[in-house]
Parts: structure tokens; sequence; C-alpha cells
């Protein structure tokens, strides 16, 4: 097996899913078309979640692979490893040779083991906010939404100012600071770790790589070292970045390694290698401290926790810690319900990039404590296009349901409500009607008012559909006279009506 | 702080008075030539690109108001993501043939824009108007961030002292207002005169302050379109300005010209009257802008000519 043509092999993969998953949350790349969404639904944590809806081919296959070759996905699809392997060779840039030098390292169980149990047992009791906080897919979707394209945008809005015939300005139009805090002090974390010890986060705060090694210590090939061909030059522990091969028990601790390939494609003499896991079990016997079950108890655990999580998803099991403050905040379009989304989104913001009217943006309190960077609509400055489906159709964990644009039209995700007093019509005795030209399904009609010269906004909340056109554009201040409440359970709109009329034929100009 | 506002206001205003003094002053004379033909044409029964030709000829051809090496704006009505067939826009054969007009005329660039009300690269586009006009030679303007307006002061107006207009019309040498014929919720009607909606920035002033006044103060902005031809191909005579379906559109296939907004905005109601009742007193911006001396509702004591294709 030649292995240095296999790991530039899973260098060239990992770099088209980085630049692949990147793209889908830059603006340029993701308004025409959604082929790059399509990267995002090969991630584990979201193929886990859509298991039920489409995401169980991916599932099976990272599982799988996994079981054959130990935890492949963190360096080949992960976008967080491929960018932390990224951000240890530029740190190596500026470190002495010596420094750049990576040793063995103890692995830190008692850590690992329990953010991964903490993890599974909120996400087994339908929150998802621990894994939203730490898998490293939706954090990387932060960071590109938060980071990288902010940055796309302010280049794209320099270029604007110098071809504003050419470019057009993107308006900037809200900045969550809470959000962008998290994904900055993440990232920061992040190339800290990278730089000073490679695969750190991957095997210390990682539930998804904790979870993986679990399974590749069943794996059936795994990285073994040739007593016979080794000579402890040590070359393969100063190139692992997992830092998880020990040359004084010459073992390596699959559970920490991510199959990076570095160690085998260093080695001069060929004594690291994958083999059949039976036959590594020979090879190392002698050494072996620990009792051989102890490898599948663990596998064991693994397996009972992703079979636990799956039938927890399966029979659609409430929140168990849901906080239940009055929820003020809306959620996009195919969303289902509040609790849906609690269960379902990491937080990735690939809704939140996609969406062309940027009214998509990550909460704050609007959900409770239990919903915060989850995405959430907000009409002050733009509304829900009722010509779009967008965001459902990005979604790759299932939390927005895919829609067509058919069903969407009539998705009550909001209901509007009126408030005659602050209206102007009311207040000023002057023509409005901004609302009523705004709504695309007619549930706000203009009925005559006062002495009829005026008209006034007649609401028919069973058409309404929530999408915040009204409320966007009323004029009325300091409050609204149109405002949407969010439905916490989303509804189907009765379908407008479609008003026929007589077609008039006219053979006079009428003046 | 507050004087040096003022005084920077000041200067502003009065250079801005000046130079839109002067454009006046150029229209004026144009406008003596153009007298000789018709102040108003009506044409009916064609496709609009037909219409179009038959009636700028009656209107004395399109060199009468846009003259070699000019800056030209196309200003119609792309307010929504809505296809041609639903009459929420501005036709974009029309569009694509005034576009093209022009350059015969030796425009040196045609812009058309619009400020939309839904998201502006799908008005754009699913419009038809940024395929047709692009088509033809013309830029599309940017409309959809402040930065694209400047703010210029209003004297004439009576609630619409100043506003934010798009810098493609504050900086073009003529401009031609293409709206389509709908009725609307809340103006009553939106045709020629509710058009100049689109190339301001803040809408939402003029809802809450007297809207019917703010459009015909609008109106007021020294800079007039050189023409008006209000688009009714297809007209759309209930639950508009946005519509919800098909059915809210009739297909009286007719185009009007007229220089003088007032005029052009009365036909169009007495048109649209005969598809459902509408009283050009209900449409009270237009009777405001004859008060404000913008133009004239008393049609019949035009020049009018009315064409009838097929």
């Amino acid at each position: 097996m030649n292995y240095k043509i296999l790991k530039w092999v899973r260098v060239a993969v990992s770099l088209i899913f980085i630049i692949g998953i990147t793209s889908a949350f830059i603006f340029f790349v993701n308004r025409e078309s959604n082929f790059f969404s399509q990267f995002l639904k090969i991630q584990f944590v979201p193929s886990l979640l859509g298991i039920f809806s489409g995401g169980a081919a991916v599932f099976v296959i990272l599982i799988v692979l996994t079981l054959l070759f130990g935890r492949v996905y963190c360096s080949t699809l992960c976008p967080l490893g491929t960018f932390q392997d990224t951000s240890t060779r530029v740190s190596n840039l500026f470190k002495s040779k010596k420094n750049r030098r990576f040793s063995y390292d103890k692995p830190k169980n008692w850590i690992r083991y329990t953010i991964l149990s903490v993890t599974a047992i909120f996400f087994i009791g339908g929150v998802t906010a621990p894994i939203a906080w730490l898998d490293p897919y939706s954090n990387w979707g932060r960071v590109s939404n938060e980071i990288i394209s902010r940055t796309e945008q302010l280049i794209h809005n320099a270029l604007a100012n110098i071809f504003p015939e050419a470019i057009f300005f993107r308006s900037y139009a809200h900045f969550a600071v809470g959000s962008f805090i998290f994904a900055l002090l993440f990232i920061a974390a992040v190339i800290i770790f990278s730089s000073l010890r490679g695969r750190l986060y991957c095997n210390t705060v990682c539930p998804v790589g904790t979870l993986l090694g679990l399974f590749s210590k069943i794996s059936l090939y795994k990285p073994a070292i040739d007593h016979s061909k080794c000579n402890k030059c040590r070359l393969c522990v100063l190139n692992c970045k997992s830092q998880c091969i020990d040359l004084d028990s010459e073992s390596v601790d699959e559970s920490r390694c991510v199959s990076c390939l570095n160690c085998m494609q260093v080695c001069k003499r060929g004594a690291i290698s994958y083999q059949i896991s039976w036959r590594k079990r020979v090879v190392e016997q002698s050494d072996r401290k620990e009792p051989v079950s102890n490898e599948r108890r663990k596998a064991l655990i693994a397996m009972g926790l992703v079979g636990t999580a799956l039938a927890a998803k399966a029979i659609n099991f409430k929140p168990l810690l849901s906080s239940k403050p009055k929820i003020t905040g809306i959620a996009p379009p195919g969303a289902v319900s509040i609790d849906h989304l609690k269960r379902n989104c990491t937080a990735c913001y690939a809704c939140v990039s996609a969406c062309p009217n940027n009214i998509i943006q990550p909460a704050t309190t609007e959900y409770g404590l239990d919903g915060v960077l989850l995405p959430v609509l907000s009409f002050k400055h733009h509304f829900c296009g009722y010509e779009c489906n967008m965001c459902t159709t990005v979604c790759p964990n299932d939390a927005l349901k895919p829609m067509s644009v058919e069903d969407k039209q009539l998705s009550q995700i909001g209901e509007a409500q009126f408030f005659l007093e602050k209206c102007i019509v009311y207040t000023d005795g002057t023509d409005c009607g901004a609302c009523d030209e705004h709504c695309p399904t007619k549930a706000i009609t203009m009925v005559p008012y006062g002495d009829g010269s005026l008209y006034i906004p007649s609401l028919n909340v069973d058409l309404c559909i929530g999408c915040g056109g009204c409320e966007y554009i009323c004029p009325a201040v300091p409050e609204k006279s149109m405002v949407i409440y969010a439905k916490t359970i989303h509804g189907v709109a009765l379908k407008p009506t479609e008003d026929k009329q007589e077609k008039v034929k006219v053979d006079n100009f009428g003046f | 702080m507050e004087r040096r506002n003022f005084i920077k206001t000041a200067i502003l205003g009065g250079i801005a008075g000046a130079v839109q003094l002067k454009n006046n002053d150029l229209f004026a004379g144009e406008k003596m030539s153009v007298s000789a033909s018709n102040d108003l044409v009506a044409v009916m029964g064609g496709e609009p690109a037909e219409m179009y030709k038959k009636g700028i000829a009656a209107m004395g051809g399109i060199s009468k108001y846009v003259k070699k090496g000019q800056k030209v704006v196309v200003k119609p009505n792309i307010g929504w993501d809505k296809r041609p067939e639903f009459a929420a826009n501005t036709n974009p054969e029309l569009i694509g043939e005034i576009v093209k007009d022009c350059f015969a005329a030796g425009a040196a660039e045609v812009i058309v824009f619009d400020h939309t009300c839904d998201e502006w690269q799908s008005c754009y586009k699913n419009s038809g108007i940024e395929a047709a006009a692009k088509a033809a030679g013309a830029k599309l303007g940017f409309a959809h961030d402040e930065k694209y307006y400047k703010s210029v002061p209003l004297p004439m107006g009576v609630r619409l002292k100043e506003v934010k207009i798009h810098e493609s019309i504050i900086d073009c040498d003529v401009w031609i207002n293409v709206p389509v014929l709908k009725n609307h919720g809340g103006a009553r009607m939106t045709i020629a005169m509710k058009n100049y909606m689109g190339i301001v920035w803040d809408r939402r002033f003029w809802h809450s302050n007297d809207l019917q006044q703010c459009i015909a103060d609008c109106a007021t902005y020294p800079k007039m379109p050189v023409l008006n031809i209000v688009d009714a191909y297809r007209i759309m005579t209930q639950n508009g300005p946005k519509g919800k379906s098909i059915e809210d559109v009739q297909n009286p296939k007719a185009l009007f010209f007229s220089a003088d907004i007032v005029a052009v905005d009365t036909a169009a109601v007495r048109f649209f009257n005969q598809f459902r009742e509408m009283k050009l007193e209900e449409v009270s911006h237009i009777g405001i802008a004859e008060k404000m001396k913008l133009g004239t509702t008393d049609i019949d004591k035009l020049k009018v000519e009315r064409i009838k294709i097929g």
C-alpha cells in the first residue's frame, strides 16, 4: 500500500470538503444554486439529526467507514479538522524546527468521556444545545457565517465602492454581537489548541471525535507498529498531530488517531501501517496491559449511546429540560415547531447565510435559554419572501424540513395582530395601506372607514402566514400597528381565495 | 454644530436649487418645441412594442425628449417578485422597446432601476425587466440600499420638505416615468405619480405623513420626467398593488403617453373606471397635484390623440 499517495488523496478530499462547506456560507456562491449546501449533508451530526429524513445513508457510511478504518471523518470530511491541520501548519512557519515536533501525550479520558456523556444525555433528553456548541461542523458553520462571510462582505463592499456600476453594495443588515463573539472565541481557542497541541480539541472536547474514537476501537483496520521493522527513530511520533503514538509500548491509541496517515507517510521503514485488527492484536499481544474486552466494552457503550439517541429521536422525546419562558422568537419556515427546532438544530447558520432577505439571525433569548444561537426571524430590515423557500432547502439537519414554495406559502410561522389605536389611518385620519400593500395572501384587506373617504386594514388571521411584510413596512412609531406573534407550533393557513372577476372588454378609452 | 449643519444645508440647498433652475430652463425650452404636437396620446389594441411605436410617433418621436449624448433613466415599476403576467410590474417588452428607442435617439447611457418592495434581485429577474433592459443595452441601477440615495429639498412640498432621491435620477439628463396601471389599497390607484415611490428611499415617512399629500409633494421635484408612459397592457384591478393571482388581472392592451403627469394619471383613472368603478376624486393625490399646479385633470381641453390598432 502506498501511503504517500493515500495521504495526498486524503488531503485533497479534505480540501474539497472544507472549501465546499465554507462556500455554502458565502453569499455569492449560494445565491443562485444550492449545490454547495449538499456538502453540509455529508457531516456527522447533521446526518445523525436528519437520520429519519434522508440522512441515514450518510450516517451509515460514516459509521461503516469508522468501523473499517477509524476516524476517517475527522481528518477528511470534518471542516474544523482540516482547519486545525492548516492552523498547525501555519503556526509551524513561526516555530523553530524543534518546536514543531509533537510528542506522545496521555489521553484526557476523564474530560472527553464526561463531555461526551453530558452531550449525549442532553441529546437523548431532546436538548441539542451542548451538541450545537461543541459540534465541529456547526461551529465551522458559525465561523464561516460570522467571520469568513462577513470578511467576504467587507471585501465585496470595498469592491462595490471601486466599481459602483458593476458591483452592488451589500447592506449591513444585522450584526448579532453575541453570536459573533461566540464564533470568534471558539475559533481563537481552536487556533491556540491546534498550533500548540495539534488535534487537542478533537481528542479532548469534541463529542463527535470522542464518539467515533469509541467506534474506532473495534475498527477492522488499525494502525499498528511492526516491532521487527521499527528502529524507534520517533519520526512517526514527531509527526502525529493526535499525539497518540506511544513508542514505549509500541502502540497507537486508535481512539485518538484521526487516520491522517502522516505517520505511515513519514516512516522510512514501513514499520507503521494499517493492519487487520486481529493481526494487530497478535503483534501487540506481548505488550498489552489492559484486557482485550475493555475495547469492546467501550465500543458497546458507544453503540448504546447512538442507539439510545436514535431511539429517543424515533419516539420523538419532548425536551426534558426546557425552560418555559414566553416564546417570542419566530422560527423559520419548515421548523415545524419551536420544540422540533430545539431538538434538531445545531445552529450551523446554513439558513442564516442562505436567506436572501437577511431576516434569519441567531437568537439571544427569544426561544429561552436552551434556544440561544438558534435561528430566529427578525422583520426589522425585511420580511420573508413569498416566493422563496431557500432556508428549508439548505438545512442539513432536518431542523428545517424541506418545503416546496407552494407549501411554504401556506405555512404559518406566526400570526399578525392589528392594533387599531396605533394605525396611521386611525391616529392621523390619512390614507396609508402599507400593510395591505405588502400582504401576499390578502389576509389584510382595506375596508371603508369613517365617513367613507378612508380605508383601514382588516385582518383575517386564517389567511395570515406570518411573513412579516406588514410589520416590516408599518410606519407607525414607536410601536407598530401590525405585529407578528410567533406560533410555537407552525400551522397551515387557508388557501388564499382566487377572487374571480369578469373579464371586461372595452372599446373606448373612457375619456 | 446645529448652526454649522444649518449653514451646510442652506448652501447645499442653494447650489441644488441653482442647478435645478438651470435644468428647468432647459426643459421649458424643450417643451415649447414639443407643444406643437399632442398633449396626450392613448393607444389601444396592440402588443406593447407596437403600441409604443405608434404612441411615441404621435407624441412627436423620442428625439423630442431624448437628445444625443444624454444620460437617460427609464423608471418602471419593479416593486414585486412577480412574473409579467401578474401585472404587478411594468411590462418588460415595453421597457426594452423604450430603452432601444432612447439609444436610437443617441442616448449616451440608459439606466433602468426601481426601489423594490420585495427582495430586489428576485424582482429585477422575475419581472423580466432585467433581461429585457439588458438586451436593449441598458444598465440596471442598484437601488436597494440607502447609500444610493441623496437628500434633496422640496421647497414646494407641503408635508414632504426633503426627500432622499436615487442618485441616477439626480445625475441623469432626462428621465422617463413608466408605471403600470394598478389599483392600490392605500393610495387607491398607483400610476405615474405614485411611481415616484420607487425613486425615493424612505417610503414609510410618506405613509405616516399623509400619503396622498406626500405623493403630490414628491412630484414637485423640479426634475420632472420628460415623458410619462402608463403601461395598461395588463392592469391589476383588484388586490393591488401586489396582487394574489392571475385573476386580479385584466388585459386591455393600452398605453398612455403625456409629459403632463396629472393629465396622464387622470386619463389612466378614467380608463380604469371602465373596469372597476374609480372616481377621480377618490385618488386624491391627483387633485392635490393639480392644485399644486403640477398639471391638469381637465384632459378634455388638451390635444388628445386616440389610436386604435386592429
